[in-house]
């Protein structure tokens, strides 16, 4: 952790300083002004450093103590093991959260002392919650992948190779669904592009992060309209964590 | 003694073997693990689970402490008259369960590590104070677990298996690592536990070791228990008999009056021959002959011996046995095999 916390100290306030300079000029000439907006354009620190963070902290939760033996010995305590597997999902995932909730919080302080205004608190609130949603979805997927194999580096190449894939190489499969359905690709002013995208992003857990933040910026609007938002986010948490409780409950040593 | 007894009736566990085909790639079939498994383990008995590698041991010890799923016969807990079968999540809360050479590592310190699992068994912080001092590691609690020794991280993990007082205690390989004096304590411990009525399987490669510490044997062989019994009990149901050691000086007498002449190692300036025969008359028979003897060692069957008896095998095919296929189990359990 102490590895990682300049990584997020760069990404978290690092970027909340960057994007609430008053003279920022974004590409296309946008200014963004309103704290939740500074606050969604540095929602890129959580995409790209802390869902990173939280691959590397949980690609052993599994694997580690299954090479070592100490996993046979946690299997035959009489704990549940539905109960180790929440367990083990929500430690994991808090030894992330609670770092990026600080970090997080640090930056609405920053953002108010450049901007001279405060977030909302219910802003703060759907930040904080979409930010715990992703993490928990990156832990678990990650969790799910050390179950899976037997060592160590196996766990990490699936944990980073689906991190790519949600953050660097879905926008490839965004513009290739594009081109096969016929629509102007990267054009920000067709409603067909935004729409599309709007739609491919709910099956990503990075674009599903992105509706959540959406929900509390009017000026952004891409067809998906919140409870769609909401229900993909509950989907993404239910399906992959059930998984991983039916994988431990079946798990040998 | 009173108590409860374990007891396993035709219990079977298979690991999955890849068997992947043109079409389905992801196949899998019935691999080695145990196979209808009959035993009982009787309250305050140290019962040795003797075997070669791969003979299903780890497999069978994990089978009891619920570990893997029991996929055939059942588990009986006779308790107070009682007798009532017992799931996977039962059994974990009675059995203590000390798996083969536990690598504990990183930057948690021992006592830490201790409590995490004393949670997961509802264990007080004061019974891992205790354990932790029955262990001998008190001294280093605060220690990392990195840095133990191979010896301590084996108490540790015996620690770990006795969180919660347990009725029954499986030891896999407890003695691998310990230096000789931890290895004595360990064995008064398993004394002192033994005589509180707490049952204990062993198993252990070292089988000389094993003879004066347990109560009973339990051979196994290819997934199977081939014999089970004090050792007497074994070497009369496979009708071997003891045997003498005889050896004296100078060259080998003339012996062909003995019907009982097994074998014959000669070292130098000294004769010695292993007397398949209880031997109390033969000593008589030496004497009249005036055949020199400097010793005479009655000696029963050990388990080695036994091992091979009920396996028809000799030492090295019983000892190097390693390969996967030897690991099925030798009677035919289904098509797969067949």
């Amino acid at each position: 952790m102490l590895i990682m916390l300049p990584i997020l100290v760069l990404f978290l306030p690092g970027m909340a300083w960057g994007f609430s300079d008053p003279n920022i000029v974004l590409p296309g000439g946008h200014q963004p002004d309103q704290p939740m907006e500074v606050m969604f354009y540095a929602s890129l620190g959580v995409v790209f450093g802390a869902t990173m963070c939280g691959v590397l902290l949980a690609f052993d939760g599994v694997s580690r103590d299954r090479a070592s033996g100490v996993f046979e010995l946690r299997l035959a305590q009489p704990m549940p093991r539905t109960h180790q597997a929440i367990a083990l999902m929500l430690g994991m995932w808090q030894a992330i959260f609670i770092p990026v909730a600080v970090l997080s919080l640090v930056s609405v302080a920053i953002i108010r002392w450049r901007l001279g205004e405060w977030a909302s608190v219910w802003d703060v609130m759907i930040y904080l919650t979409a930010t715990a949603l992703i993490l928990f979805w990156y832990v678990v997927f990650t969790l799910l992948a050390s179950s899976r194999t037997k060592d160590q580096g196996t766990a990490i190449a699936f944990g980073i190779g689906m991190w790519f894939l949600f953050t660097f190489l879905w926008a490839l499969f965004t513009t290739m669904v594009a081109y096969a359905s016929g629509v102007a690709i990267g054009e920000q002013n067709d409603a067909q592009w935004i729409a599309l995208e709007g739609s491919l992003d709910l099956l990503s857990p990075n674009g599903v992060y992105h509706h959540l933040l959406e929900t509390r910026i009017p000026e952004i609007e891409r067809g998906v309209p919140a409870w769609q938002s909401w229900t993909m986010a509950v989907i993404w948490t239910l399906i992959p964590s059930s998984f991983f409780v039916r994988r431990m409950n079946t798990l040998q040593p | 003694m009173e108590g409860d007894l374990l007891r396993l009736e035709k219990v079977t566990f298979r690991h999955r073997m890849s068997d992947p085909s043109r079409l389905k790639p992801w196949r899998t079939r019935p691999g080695p693990g145990v196979h209808s498994i009959t035993l009982s383990l009787r309250p305050g008995e140290i019962l040795g689970l003797v075997g070669p590698n791969g003979a299903g041991k780890t497999t069978l010890l994990r089978t009891i402490a619920g570990v893997l799923p029991i996929q055939n016969g059942k588990i009986m807990l006779s308790s107070n008259a009682k007798k009532a079968q017992v799931d996977s999540d039962s059994l974990r809360s009675i059995v203590g369960h000390m798996p083969e050479q536990v690598r504990w590592q990183g930057r948690q310190s021992v006592e830490d590590a201790l409590l995490e699992l004393a949670e997961m068994r509802g264990a007080s912080a004061k019974r891992v104070d205790g354990l932790l001092r029955l262990v001998g590691l008190s001294q280093r609690a605060t220690a990392h677990l990195s840095d133990l020794s191979q010896g301590m991280r084996q108490r540790l993990t015996l620690a770990a298996a006795l969180l919660g007082s347990p009725k029954f205690l499986l030891l896999d390989e407890p003695l691998n690592g310990l230096d000789p004096v931890a290895a004595t304590a360990f064995v008064q411990l398993l004394h002192e536990l033994k005589s509180k009525g707490v049952s204990i399987i062993i198993s252990s490669h070292q089988v000389e070791g094993l003879e004066a510490i347990t109560d009973r044997i339990a051979l196994m062989h290819r997934g199977q228990l081939l014999a089970h019994g004090t050792l007497a009990e074994i070497a009369d149901s496979l009708e071997l008999q003891p045997s003498i050691m005889v050896a004296g000086p100078g060259e080998l007498p003339d012996l062909s009056w003995c019907e009982h002449r097994v074998e014959s190692p000669s070292p130098q300036d000294t004769w010695a021959i292993r007397l398949d025969h209880s031997g109390v008359d033969l000593l008589p028979k030496f004497i009249e002959r005036g055949i020199e003897v400097h010793s005479w060692n009655p000696k029963s069957p050990g388990i080695v011996e036994l091992l091979c008896a009920a396996t028809g095998m000799n030492i090295e095919e019983v000892g190097l046995e390693i390969t996967s296929t030897a690991m099925l189990p030798h009677k035919s359990v289904g098509g797969e095999e067949e």
